[in-house]
């Protein structure tokens, strides 16, 4: 009985471009990427002649909407076409379960667990990823040529497709949110003219975005961009360096105090030791996509405290060592006090959270116009199943999700699970609101009183539809 | 001194200074600081005495006879009598009325004692300082005759009269004793001394009295000792039983003749080697040490600016260019330079705006012109000229704009407090009348002088505008909606409608009903403008106007549970009926008509007629 409990995993997930080899034998010339390298090329020929045949066979029946995901009962194929001809293709295995029953055991595939919406959003985030550091496919080949972009996609996904784990992956994947923290008018408006005197004084500083821990206070750029660079922030710069800065201890969002040991900001992209620094370092250069043309950006991240400071500087700028230290004596005197006086103020803020008990509801909270999220179901934002409520109902959000669009501008949806849960979906004002509780033996008027004492207590000041 | 010191200067003398005989020979001048008055004597006044006064125009001008020199000679301060000192012991009287002096009659005081000096201390009230201290007499013009009032024996070497405060500083012992006394109300009181170091001398000219901020102050130039050069050490008389308190120094960074000038509470130390003059403000943080500030000059050292005389000639005017600094020079408190050689007496000016250009740094400039009595207008034109700039230096914008609102805040909360505190049946005299500080640039002067005259980048626009959002939030003041409007259009034109929403999301713009309807119409270039101006309405409770929005979204249902039972069918049915959608006239015709309320309205309103045969019409001919 080898068979133990299986989760969602990679198969394989490849690029291709029907145009690079539409005659017969030239099969190879269509795949831009194939992942894992060791599939054999006949099995990549394959699959990805399978994928052509199921689109345009799809294609005959409904033109204009094409074909996103094939569900076979082992596994599941999604499709995403980012770019003209340009095709994606993520194959998940589905999540295995052993049962015993009568000392027989049986697998079961859990074809529930795998989401469409949600893995066709991890799907996108791939390309999404890519493009903010390498830019379009199109532009690759207009201004190199394929080898190149070929390259470019292994050096990205080769190590990144490793990183990334497919399993516990639920309706916060299909958000992308951003989290904002809460601040009072005086400090959110010190940070402004912080950031104000900072883009001033340098012009080509560009856009700039503040960070307390992982959340967002300000932000230049527009949302969808702003999205995907803090999907970078959050999963992999971040943590990357936190576990650099921090030995032992984690830095709780609400300390009064902040640490001696880090009392000097300092880049984390860029010149890691100005003193002592010959050279620049690494910058990322990433492309923004917000106006008609996409523009080039040095990424350079600096950090003091609990605080992420990020610069969008013109790509077209050399930057040279002493730009880094002139933006640095600037910075660093400046930041400590303002860090400190966000650190009072989340201190102050603390209170002991009415809804930590066990069964009071929990909710999730999205504003589709500027991508913030807010959520007491998870407890971090690593994914990682650090969650408040069961996985069941936070598939039903998903599955809510997709039934939003029935709902027009504002509208309620109402599950109760056979467990005693309740879920309830909201949409009002483009805003979307989730909320799941679990009471035994309630109502139906229950549960819309507690879920609009919840609305009242954690969104004041938003506006409602009237149910 | 090299040139430049006489370049942009800031100082200036007055351009009409009042011009008396000069003196000569046979010509005595005496000023009065008490009154201002300049006096020429000529030939002890047998050849007539000139009084000119602050106002020029209408000098006195009478006789006397000569009997012996004129020490001193002073009005009392009605200028209804005159007191002559010829003696070292008596004051001679004489009434005065409509140019012609009346009988003498005097006061003597004990033969061996010596007048230094006397003083109109009140209308009638005459203090006359001796060498053993301060006599004060009434004196009583109809019967021609004085009384004594009081005596306080002290020694005295040399005397300094503040005619605004009443006081009187004695020195004694060359000058290390400094005994302050006030003289007014028929009474002579002692003040606790000034304190200066253990046997440090000075001398009279070295020590002034005047007032600083409304609070009486002496200063005292001390003089070059060892390495450090000379100093002005300033003492308020603010202390407990208005003791003097050292509070500041003015480190001079020379050595040499000094004069002390007051303007407009900036205190002025002309320096008569270097023709130049220093200025400081005691307001300013300076150094502290603790108890005592250090201060040195706000600007560079620059002269007064050159001014020159005419005068008539045989053939045409003459005009005479002044010598500044002239050795002949004496100065009076608060801001008088008087030329008796020239026959001069100017008032020393302040250029505020020549001041500020010279200072260069826009944070010191407001702390300075904010307490300047005419310092609005410049303030103004300096923020202009900074908001102006193509970088404007926001840092110092910032610092600026809190000095501002420093004094806005509390002037706020001042004319709050009034209005609390005196409801209708309180008498008047509870409320505290705030004094309305000097400089008030308040919301709607910024609005009106700086934001709304800002024609340039619209980005720069943002961020000064965003600087002053952020000095009134340090100070608990809410935006007023014009700013806040300004704010909100200055982000749309520049389409940055995300920022917009951050603004609102933390707090900076503040709701109103206006800014809503503002929103709503830059509904079309950015769909988060509506979201925002919905959560606005609901914030306010405007359950009409957000009914409105709904109704015009099409949203129909939603308004219609919204507005409960004070709905509009009419208005609820037209834009059912308008929509097309069968199902949703259906719904709202239903709904009225299954309402207690509504119901009979359907019934009786017969302009709610044709909807009800519209409705018969849809679904009568598609039951068919």
């Amino acid at each position: 009985m080898g068979t133990a409990n299986k989760d969602i995993e990679i198969q394989n997930f490849f690029i291709f471009n029907s145009l690079f080899g539409p005659k017969e034998g030239e099969e190879l010339k269509k795949i831009i990427y194939y992942y894992p390298i060791d599939d054999n090329t006949g099995v990549q020929v394959e699959n990805v002649g399978l994928v052509e045949g199921i689109i345009q066979f799809t294609q005959t029946f409904n033109p204009s909407n094409p074909v996103t995901s094939l569900h076979t009962s082992k596994m599941r194929q999604l499709y995403f076409q980012p770019e003209p001809n340009f095709c994606f293709v993520l194959t998940l295995t589905l999540p295995v379960v052993t049962k015993i029953k009568e000392s027989i055991s049986t697998i079961e595939y859990m074809e529930d667990d795998l989401q469409d919406n949600v893995y066709e959003s991890c799907l996108k985030q791939l390309y999404y990823m890519y493009r903010l550091f390498y830019g379009t496919f199109e532009s690759t080949l207009a201004n190199h040529n394929l080898d190149i972009l070929k390259t470019q996609i292994e050096t990205f996904f080769n190590p990144y497709l490793k990183t990334i784990k497919m399993d516990g992956l639920d309706i916060l994947t299909i958000f992308k949110g951003i989290q904002y923290l809460p601040l009072d008018r005086q400090n959110f408006l010190k940070i402004q003219c912080f950031i104000n005197s900072l883009e001033s004084k340098w012009e080509y500083i560009k856009h700039t975005a503040f960070l307390y821990n992982e959340h967002v206070i300000w932000s230049g750029l527009e949302p969808n961009s702003m999205q995907i660079i803090y999907q970078y922030l959050i999963e992999t710069l971040l943590p990357a360096n936190a576990e650099v800065e921090l030995q032992g201890g984690s830095i709780p969002r609400n300390s009064s105090l902040p640490f001696s040991a880090l009392k000097h900001g300092r880049f984390i992209t860029g010149p890691s030791n100005l003193k002592h620094a010959k050279t620049i370092g690494k910058i990322p250069k990433i492309y923004l996509f917000d106006e008609n043309e996409p523009k080039e950006y040095h990424l350079v991240i600096y950090r003091a405290l609990s605080a992420t400071l990020c610069l969008l500087i013109d790509g077209s700028i050399q930057l040279k060592l002493n730009d880094f230290q002139r933006i640095d004596d600037h910075i660093n005197p400046k930041i400590s006090p303002l860090v400190n006086d966000i650190a009072e103020y989340c201190s102050k803020q603390v209170v002991t959270p009415s809804n930590s008990q066990e069964n009071s509801p929990k909710f999730l909270y999205f504003n589709k116009l500027n991508l913030a999220y807010k959520s007491s179901v998870h407890l971090d934002n690593k994914q990682k199943g650090n969650i408040t409520c069961s996985k069941e109902s936070l598939r039903i959000m998903a599955d809510m999700k997709n039934a939003s669009n029935f709902l027009g501008p504002a509208g309620e949806n109402i599950v109760k699970t056979t467990n005693d849960y309740w879920v309830f979906s909201k949409t009002s004002n483009l805003r979307e609101f989730y909320i799941v509780l679990q009471q035994k033996n309630a109502s139906l008027v229950d549960i819309s009183e507690d879920v609009h004492r919840l609305c009242q207590n954690e969104l004041e000041g938003i506006f409602f539809h009237p149910v | 001194m090299s040139v430049d010191t006489y370049s942009d200067s800031y100082l200036e003398l007055s351009d009409n200074p009042i011009r008396f005989e000069p003196v000569n020979q046979l010509t005595n001048v005496f000023f009065d600081d008490s009154n201002k008055d300049v006096f020429t004597v000529r030939s002890g006044g047998v050849m007539g005495v000139v009084v000119k006064g602050p106002d020029s125009n209408t000098p006195l001008n009478f006789r006397m006879e000569d009997r012996g020199t004129v020490l001193s000679i002073k009005f009392s301060l009605d200028h209804q009598i005159l007191a002559v000192q010829r003696l070292s012991n008596s004051i001679e009287l004489m009434n005065f009325n409509n140019d012609v002096l009346d009988v003498e009659y005097s006061i003597g005081c004990k033969k061996n004692y010596n007048i230094l000096g006397f003083i109109w201390s009140n209308i009638n009230e005459l203090a006359i300082i001796t060498d053993h201290g301060v006599e004060l007499y009434i004196v009583i013009p109809a019967k021609k005759s004085v009384k004594h009032l009081k005596t306080v024996l002290i020694p005295v070497q040399w005397f300094v009269w503040c005619p605004a405060n009443k006081i009187a500083l004695l020195a004694s012992a060359h000058g290390s004793q400094l005994q302050p006394v006030i003289i007014k109300q028929s009474s002579v009181s002692k003040l606790p001394k000034v304190e200066t170091e253990p046997g440090r001398m000075s001398l009279e000219r070295d020590v002034a009295l005047s007032t600083l901020y409304g609070i009486p102050a002496v200063l005292i130039l001390r003089h070059q000792i060892g390495p450090h050069t000379a100093e002005v050490q300033v003492h308020l008389f603010n202390g407990p039983g208005q003791a003097p308190v050292k509070a500041h120094v003015l480190k001079l960074g020379l050595s040499g003749r000094f004069a002390i000038n007051i303007v407009d509470d900036l205190i002025i130390i002309h320096h008569q080697t270097s023709r130049s003059s220093q200025i400081f403000d005691i307001a300013l943080p300076g150094e502290s040490d603790g108890s005592v500030r250090y201060h040195t000059t706000i600007a560079p050292i620059k002269s007064l600016k050159p001014t020159s005389i005419t005068s008539p000639g045989l053939v045409e005017p003459h005009t005479q260019d002044c010598e500044l600094y002239s050795p002949n020079w004496v100065v009076f408190q608060p801001n008088i330079v008087i030329d008796a050689k020239l026959g001069c007496l100017w008032h020393i000016n302040l250029c505020l705006l020549d001041l500020c250009n010279q200072v260069n740094d826009l944070s010191v400039c407001t702390q300075i012109v904010l307490r300047r009595t005419e310092g609005k207008s410049v303030l103004l034109k300096l923020l202009s000229n900074a908001v102006n700039e193509k970088t404007p230096n926001l840092d110092k914008l910032q610092e600026s704009f809190n000095h501002i609102n420093f004094i806005y805040r509390d002037w706020v909360e001042g004319e709050l407090q009034n209005q609390l505190g005196s409801p209708p049946n309180v008498t008047q005299t509870t409320a505290k009348n705030v004094t309305p500080p000097r400089v008030l640039i308040d919301q709607s002067t910024m609005f009106e002088e700086i934001f709304q005259k800002l024609d340039g980048d619209l980005n720069v626009i943002e961020r000064v505008l965003i600087c002053y959002f952020s000095s009134l939030a340090e100070y608990e003041i809410l935006a007023q909606s014009n700013l806040n409007r300004l704010l909100v259009s200055t982000l749309a034109r520049q389409n940055k409608f995300t920022i917009l929403q951050q603004f609102l999301q933390y707090g900076v713009i503040s709701d109103s009903k206006p800014l809503a309807v503002l929103l709503l119409s830059l509904g079309n270039m950015h769909p988060s403008s509506t979201q925002m101006a919905l959560d606005m309405l609901a914030r306010l409770k405007a359950t009409d106007e957000i009914q409105e929005v709904l109704l015009s979204e099409n949203q129909i249902l939603a308004a219609l549970k919204l507005a409960k039972d004070e709905a509009n069918p009419r208005k609820f049915l037209t834009a059912a009926k308008n929509t097309g959608d069968a199902t949703l006239l259906h719904s709202v015709l239903y709904y009225f008509r299954n309402h207690s309320k509504f119901s009979s309205i359907l019934q009786n309103d017969e302009r709610l007629h044709s909807f009800i045969n519209d409705y018969n019409e849809i679904f009568n001919s598609t039951e068919k």
